[in-house]
């Protein structure tokens, strides 16, 4: 089973708790990053920049971690789609109480391309 | 037998024009050429399009069609039936290599499809294709769904052990997903066969990555990846070329490194739990791809 691209063993069955996937994160360094930068769209004229700069939810750190793996210029990412819909699933239970973040979820929900970039 | 062992015998079913083919070619591609897997596909569609990207080719030559050309199966010739990918997937060029086959099929309205497909499996065991020095997997790219036995048949002869299911986010797909879950679920305890994910391949529909998970998790499966519509798709087979081959920087090449990855590292084959047609159409109607059916209006004609 794979949960934003971790792998966890078959044994552990089809439903993978929140608190293991928060684990695999929880060692990314956020302190240097203060606004997650999002581009969402595909069509030029459509394009649109969001930002998002709440540290302290789940979504936050998950999309540090996929910004800054296998990226050591750090350059802008495009985002997997099956990524960023499972970060959004799990953001939907474990940061509900955030409205910032559940507007960003209703975001990553859609049909349009992501890419990421760090500030 | 050179690496029998850890041989992976892999199926890709699906609802036909799903993209099973194009879906495969695609992953399979990404896994030799990021992965350095070495692979054999075995085309068992009659319309023999599994291995057009990889060879670059309109269609090759297919088993059943050269045996009948040259009289029977045993005058064909291993070189003539099996072919080596082009460009990237060629076996002299580093990195993984494909080699393709494909079985053909009878005319349209004539024969059985399935008995072809056995043919040619067991014509490329007795001529060694599956004993190539350092083969990782042998791929079957299987049409449709698996109401006709035949189709059934690199299930029920136990050859395709690791099942991956291309859907989509609409009803027929996902109907199909359902009963080829049914075909794995019969022949699981004789002959091994597991069910090793859902692949969709989007069609870009509201709530097609709820829907297709909410299947996956009924099945007792995973959706092991979400593949978005891209017109670079297109583009590439214009050339009859793999996303990897033609664009292996672009986002797609990226989608579908990612589900390669996830294939080669995949540890979870299960038994499936197939639905009832009810519990099928609730999802449908939980998701909003049916709408509520008034029994009163069952079978009355449009008001003028």
């Amino acid at each position: 089973m794979f949960v934003l691209g971790f792998h966890f063993p078959a044994s552990m069955g089809n439903h993978i708790p929140d608190e293991l996937v928060a684990e695999k994160i929880a060692d990314v360094d956020i302190s240097d990053v203060k606004e997650i930068k999002l581009l969402m769209g595909t069509k030029e004229r459509d394009k649109e920049w969001l930002s998002y700069t709440n540290k302290d939810t789940f979504l936050f750190r998950a999309m540090v971690h996929y910004f800054k793996e296998e990226n050591p210029e750090k350059t802008q990412k495009y985002m997997i789609y099956m990524n960023r819909y499972q970060m959004s699933e799990i953001s939907k239970r474990v940061d509900a109480a955030d409205d910032e973040t559940m507007k960003l979820c209703h975001n990553l929900d859609s049909m349009e391309q992501f890419r990421i970039e760090v500030a | 037998m050179a690496g029998a062992a850890s041989l992976r015998q892999i199926a890709f079913y699906g609802k036909g024009g799903i993209g099973k083919s194009t879906t495969s070619q695609n992953t399979l591609a990404a896994m030799s050429h990021y992965f350095e897997k070495n692979i054999m596909i075995v085309g068992c569609d009659p319309k023999a399009d599994s291995t057009r990207l990889i060879l670059h080719e309109k269609a090759q030559d297919t088993i059943l069609s050269l045996a009948a050309e040259l009289g029977t199966i045993e005058d064909v010739e291993m070189e003539q039936a099996r072919l080596w990918g082009k460009g990237l997937f060629d076996q002299k060029t580093p990195g993984g290599w494909i080699n393709c086959a494909e079985s053909g099929g009878p005319e349209p309205g004539v024969g059985c499809a399935g008995r072809g497909v056995i043919t040619a499996i067991n014509f490329l065991e007795e001529e060694g294709a599956y004993d190539e020095e350092g083969l990782d997997f042998v791929s079957y790219d299987v049409l449709g769904d698996v109401v006709c036995g035949g189709f059934a048949m690199p299930i029920r002869e136990g050859k395709a052990q690791e099942i991956y299911i291309v859907m989509s986010g609409e009803m027929m797909a996902m109907y199909a997903a359902n009963n080829i879950s049914k075909g794995i679920l019969k022949y699981a305890n004789t002959g091994g066969v597991r069910l090793a994910g859902l692949i969709c391949n989007a069609r870009m529909t509201d709530k097609e990555y709820d829907l297709a998970l909410e299947l996956a998790q009924r099945l007792g499966t995973q959706l092991i990846h979400f593949v978005p519509r891209n017109n670079i798709v297109q583009h590439a087979e214009l050339r009859r070329m793999t996303v990897v081959e033609y664009s292996p920087f672009s986002d797609q090449a990226r989608e579908y490194k990612e589900l390669a990855r996830k294939i080669v590292y995949n540890d979870m084959k299960v038994i499936p739990t197939p639905i009832t047609m009810d519990e099928l159409e609730e999802l449908l109607l939980a998701f909003g791809l049916e709408d509520e059916v008034d029994e009163t209006q069952v079978g009355k004609a449009a008001e003028a």
